[in-house]
């Protein structure tokens, strides 16, 4: 059987370079959408991502000042901004999505975050239950 | 430009509640300027409104469009079709889009999607000011340019007020008191005298309250 609980990363090319085993500690559905730069990353894409099922999105771009596209990892930043405001109105937890800045070509950080990310998005996940 | 900013999600839901399909139209004159109604706009509420209705469990279809303007009828022409389409249309033009479509289209159930706030300037990414009320009898020739109907909490035609404290306004202590400004720029100027002119008495027909207004101009109108 599919497990429900998915998490939706969204990210650049260039941050995510972790294998499966990478993130085997993570006991939900990981759900990998690459972009060129993480600054293509719209809010529709982040919310597209909940609508398909997602119980958190996690956004990672470059960390400040290595983006090669420049400003693309502060765009992302701004667009989850954007896209926590939209949650808020709906009433879905703003803190189920997050930008993540993580170190250029190194899964390790990459795959740290994502199991920080997870665990956080397991909590609220488990509060919603228990209520 | 038209101000305008998006309505709150829980208003535009309630309106489209009874709907199963509906379209979001956005317009790419002032409000996609000042991003609130353009194609980007359109594409997240219309993302938005999904996701709210399938939380709701009750899932809606909605097409996304954006007119070049949907203030001239030529560019409001597509939607003569649409009302075979979808059930309701989802405005993201000011006010006189909504009202342009309301008045050619009545078969339509239109609703807004912005509120129409201002005229303003786009001061930096993010940060829009109002510069003018649309009064319609300018006096900013009197004034160095600044209007003091739009940016005077208080609409004076003579100031500043008691209440301006250091050049700040006592209303909103962020905002500059325009009259003070007024005041130093035409002092610089060696035209402050020009303030102790009598003007007359303004003529406030032209904000409205003579009726809808009108504008006419009579080489352009078809014969």
């Amino acid at each position: 059987m599919e497990n429900s609980f998915k998490i939706a990363i969204l990210c650049c090319n260039y941050t995510n370079l972790a294998e499966r085993e990478d993130l085997a500690d993570i006991v939900a559905r990981i759900e990998v959408k690459r972009y060129p730069c993480s600054g293509k990353i719209e809010i529709t894409d982040i919310l597209r991502a909940f609508r398909e099922g997602a119980k958190g999105v996690m956004v990672a771009g470059c960390a400040r000042g290595t983006c090669h596209n420049l400003r693309g990892s502060d765009r992302a930043e701004r667009r989850v901004v954007g896209a926590r405001a939209t949650l808020k109105e709906l009433e879905i937890e703003p803190e189920r999505v997050e930008m993540f800045f993580v170190s250029r070509l190194d899964a390790g950080d990459f795959a740290e975050k994502a199991k920080e990310f997870y665990r956080r998005i397991l909590k609220l996940e488990l509060k919603e239950r228990t209520q | 430009m038209i101000i305008a900013e998006r309505r709150p999600l829980s208003e535009i839901l309630k309106n489209i509640e009874a709907y199963e399909r509906i379209m979001v139209l956005g317009c790419r004159g002032c409000v996609a300027i000042c991003s609130a109604g353009g194609d980007r706009e359109v594409a997240i509420l219309a993302e938005a409104l999904r996701l709210g209705r399938e939380k709701k469990g009750k899932p809606v279809q909605v097409l996304e469009e954006t007119f070049i303007r949907q203030c001239d009828p030529e560019y409001l022409e597509p939607l003569k079709d649409i009302k075979d389409k979808v059930e309701a249309v989802v405005s993201l033009a000011c006010g006189v889009g909504v009202n342009l479509i309301a008045d050619l289209y009545p078969d339509i159930r239109v609703y807004p999607g912005v509120d129409t706030t201002f005229y303003g300037a786009n001061l930096s990414l993010g940060e829009w000011v109002e510069k003018c009320r649309g009064c319609g009898d300018c006096i900013i020739d009197l004034t160095a340019g600044l209007c003091p109907i739009a940016r005077c909490a208080k609409n004076l035609l003579n100031g500043p007020c008691g209440g301006s404290q250091r050049g700040r306004c006592e209303v909103k202590a962020e905002m500059p008191c325009i009259w003070h400004e007024i005041v130093e720029r035409l002092t610089k100027r060696g035209e402050l005298e020009r303030l102790l002119e009598i003007w007359t008495a303004k003529d406030w027909r032209p904000a409205g309250g003579d009726g809808l207004r009108t504008r006419f101009r009579e080489d352009l109108l078809d014969s």
